[in-house]
């Protein structure tokens, strides 16, 4: 052990040495880390963000949706008593922050010779007070919403700059829909554009956003019912036991669609609905899904990020392990007198060699140690600008602002991955100095 | 004598007035919409041809369509196949039964779609070029006389029998003197009028008579509209094979 010791101080000695050179070779291991690093912290924070992001769009974390299917096969989405589905909430305790309950359609909005499809979503705006917070209005004010026409209904709409620049619609302008019923028939709906709110732009446009008795009447559905059901939890980690606990309960009372049907590859929501295109059966069938099931894919990202983050590293410490395998080589050089004494003072060949990787190791130590707090200080740095809630990269902030989240095990891994590959580099050289007869040694 | 001059005012009453409450009497529109129905529906035969399909919207190109539409209303069955543009080349649209399915060569995939769907970008519906069912799909409400151009028309009011028809309320004009439908106005579940379908120019295909022109005006969004003509019309026999998903697949290939 003192023997150990010994050596590690020499090691650490010999690195003190060649400052400049130290500094060099731990300053690329440094960098190669640190990018790791980064790339690592953002994947980690990716899913979080993005899923946190999206059930805002979404409005919850699990939803539940009533179909019923005619006798001629047409599916028609509509929850007409949520007695059952409020219920199994309150007596599963689940930790709730909100229901929302929205109906929507797809349709053509016309203005003026100009039409484009869309999305209408339909919002209470009396209880879904935290969409207002979500929504960033350029124009227009959420209050519009609140406003009916001469006829008692709230026809007010918000569109993303995005459709309203290409409906050229401004402010106060009455905007044609063109959509239909949940049977499938034609109807035309007469909206008021209220706001126009900021479009991210990313993973598609947002959704316009109505008033839900409005996009409730236009679809036939009773002022009273709705088409999804979104439970908001505390805790995005919490998704998939409560949706598992709330499905099986739900599965006791009520006829639900199977859950987990999807192949290989497919998407868990799609599977559902496709279920619904292939069975029949009558009265309501309630489909319960989750976001989790939503951004399937988006686990897929990640992996994709982590994948690329470890082959960066690879290839970053590739080419630094060249370098080092022919640093040692040259100090294995400017040492052949050192090593020669050392050898004829008695010192076994294994621990020169020893030494030599001791040296490799502390030095991928410290790159290292050193990589990772220049990663820690740019994530600080980082997390503490605020990019707006309007940010184009919005989707993947929280609130605006970077989050990094760096798993322990990973850190872990990276720095066995340096100091596995610098020992390796330096394994040649360290050997070729320990097998140096002392006498050749002493005499170069 | 005073009772046989009373028996002949009378009979003579009668005589005169019978006729005018004979003509007073309100058509039979239910026989009417059945006889519109006969008359473009082919229920002994097969029917095939070729519909151009000119779609203008404003500030847009025209789009030119073109479908070859092979019918067998016995059955139920249609197969519209797109031949133009060359990028839409190949999809198509079945139905069997109740069923209908859009096929698109590049995903060569179906899926499944409504007979109450639009045809590529255009305004005309799959309903379009679908055998009519007026009779089936909805009762008569209302209807008064008028004149469209130089012809003597009854206009009626139809509203849906359900929700399984496109439009829930429809008004048409309909040629007193030979039943054929004129113009036709479609209205949505609230009442709003959303396109005026203008029938110009018929054409005779076996026993039949089906338009072989027709006008399509989109009322909300103002200059768009939609250009059907029909060439090539036929009865001639299609193999069964013809309406299949596999002949959809192969002749896209």
């Amino acid at each position: 052990m003192k023997t150990l010791l010994k050596t590690v101080l020499i090691a650490l000695r010999n690195l003190n040495r060649q400052k400049r050179r130290t500094f060099l070779l731990g300053g690329a291991i440094a960098f190669g880390i640190t990018i790791v690093t980064l790339i690592n912290g953002f994947a980690g924070s990716f899913v979080e963000n993005v899923s946190e992001n999206f059930s805002n769009i979404l409005a919850g974390h699990i939803f539940v949706q009533g179909v019923e299917k005619t006798a001629d096969g047409k599916e028609q989405w509509r929850i007409a008593d949520d007695d059952i589905l409020l219920e199994i909430v309150a007596e599963q305790e689940m930790p709730v922050t909100f229901v929302s309950k929205r109906s929507e359609f797809t349709g053509a909005l016309i203005f003026q010779g100009e039409s484009i499809r869309q999305t209408v979503v339909g919002v209470d705006w009396d209880e879904e007070r935290y969409l207002r917070e979500r929504l960033v209005l350029l124009d227009g004010e959420f209050e519009n919403m609140l406003a009916t026409n001469d006829r008692g209904e709230r026809n007010g709409i918000i569109l993303t700059e995005t459709i309203a620049e290409a409906l050229n619609v401004e402010l106060g302008e009455r905007i044609i829909a063109r959509m239909r019923t949940i049977a499938g028939q034609q109807n035309v709906g007469e909206f008021v554009l209220a706001g126009v709110s900021y479009d991210p732009g990313l993973f598609g446009q947002l959704s316009a956003y109505a008033d839900l008795s409005y996009v409730n009447e236009l679809l036939t559905l009773q002022p009273k019912q709705y088409q999804t059901l979104g439970i908001f939890l505390t805790d995005l980690g919490l998704i998939d036991q409560e949706a598992d606990q709330y499905f099986e309960e739900l599965s006791r009372r009520v006829n639900v669609f199977e859950r987990n049907t999807e192949e290989e590859g497919e998407n868990p929501v799609e599977a559902l609905f496709e279920q619904a295109d292939e069975e029949t059966w009558s009265g309501v069938r309630y489909r319960l899904f989750t976001l989790n099931d939503v951004l399937s894919e988006v686990d897929e990202i990640v992996r994709l990020l982590n994948g690329a983050a470890l082959v960066i590293l690879l290839v970053l410490f590739v080419i630094i392990m060249v370098g080092i395998t022919n640093t040692f080589r040259m100090i294995m050089y400017e040492r052949v007198k050192e090593i020669g004494t050392m050898r004829a003072l008695g010192m076994q060949r294994e621990r020169v060699q020893i030494l030599f990787l001791l040296e490799a190791f502390l030095l991928a130590m410290g790159g290292v140690l050193f990589g990772l707090v220049v990663a820690g200080i740019i994530m600080l740095i980082m997390s503490q600008i605020f990019l707006g809630l309007d940010s184009a990269i919005f989707i993947l902030l929280k609130n605006g602002y970077f989050t990094f989240a760096v798993r322990p095990l990973q850190v872990a891994m990276n720095a066995g991955i340096v100091a596995g590959l610098t020992i390796l580099a330096a394994f040649i050289p360290s050997r070729k100095a320990a097998l140096m007869p002392p006498v050749d040694a002493l005499r170069a | 004598m005073k009772r046989l001059i009373y028996t002949s005012i009378l009979i003579a009453a009668l005589t005169v007035l019978t006729p005018v409450w004979v003509a007073a009497e309100d058509p039979d529109f239910d026989s009417i919409l059945r006889e519109i129905d006969d008359l473009a529906n082919f229920s002994e035969s097969d029917f095939s041809a070729v519909y151009t399909i000119i779609s203008e919207r404003p500030g847009e190109e025209r789009e030119v369509t073109q479908a070859r539409l092979f019918r067998r209303d016995l059955n139920d069955q249609f197969l519209i196949l797109i031949l133009q543009p060359d990028v839409q080349r190949g999809q198509g649209y079945l139905q069997v039964d109740e069923n209908v399915w859009f096929y698109d060569p590049e995903s060569r995939k179906f899926e499944r779609t409504t007979i109450r769907e639009n045809i590529q970008n255009s305004d005309a519906q799959n309903a379009d070029l679908d055998q009519s069912s007026f009779s089936s799909d909805y009762t008569v409400q209302s209807w008064q006389e008028g004149t469209l151009g130089s012809f003597d028309v009854y206009v009626v009011d139809l509203e849906a029998r359900s929700s399984d028809v496109a439009y829930d309320q429809v008004r048409l004009w309909i040629r007193q003197d030979q039943t054929i439908v004129l113009k036709e106005e479609d209205f949505s579940v609230n009442g709003r009028l959303m396109r005026t379908v203008l029938y110009p120019r018929y054409e005779r295909v076996g026993s039949k008579i089906i338009p072989k022109q027709v006008l399509i005006v989109d009322e909300l969004n103002d200059g768009e509209r939609t250009q059907l003509t029909m060439t090539d019309a036929t009865i001639q026999t299609i193999p069964d094979s013809v309406f299949s998903k596999a002949y959809l697949e192969r002749v896209s290939n």
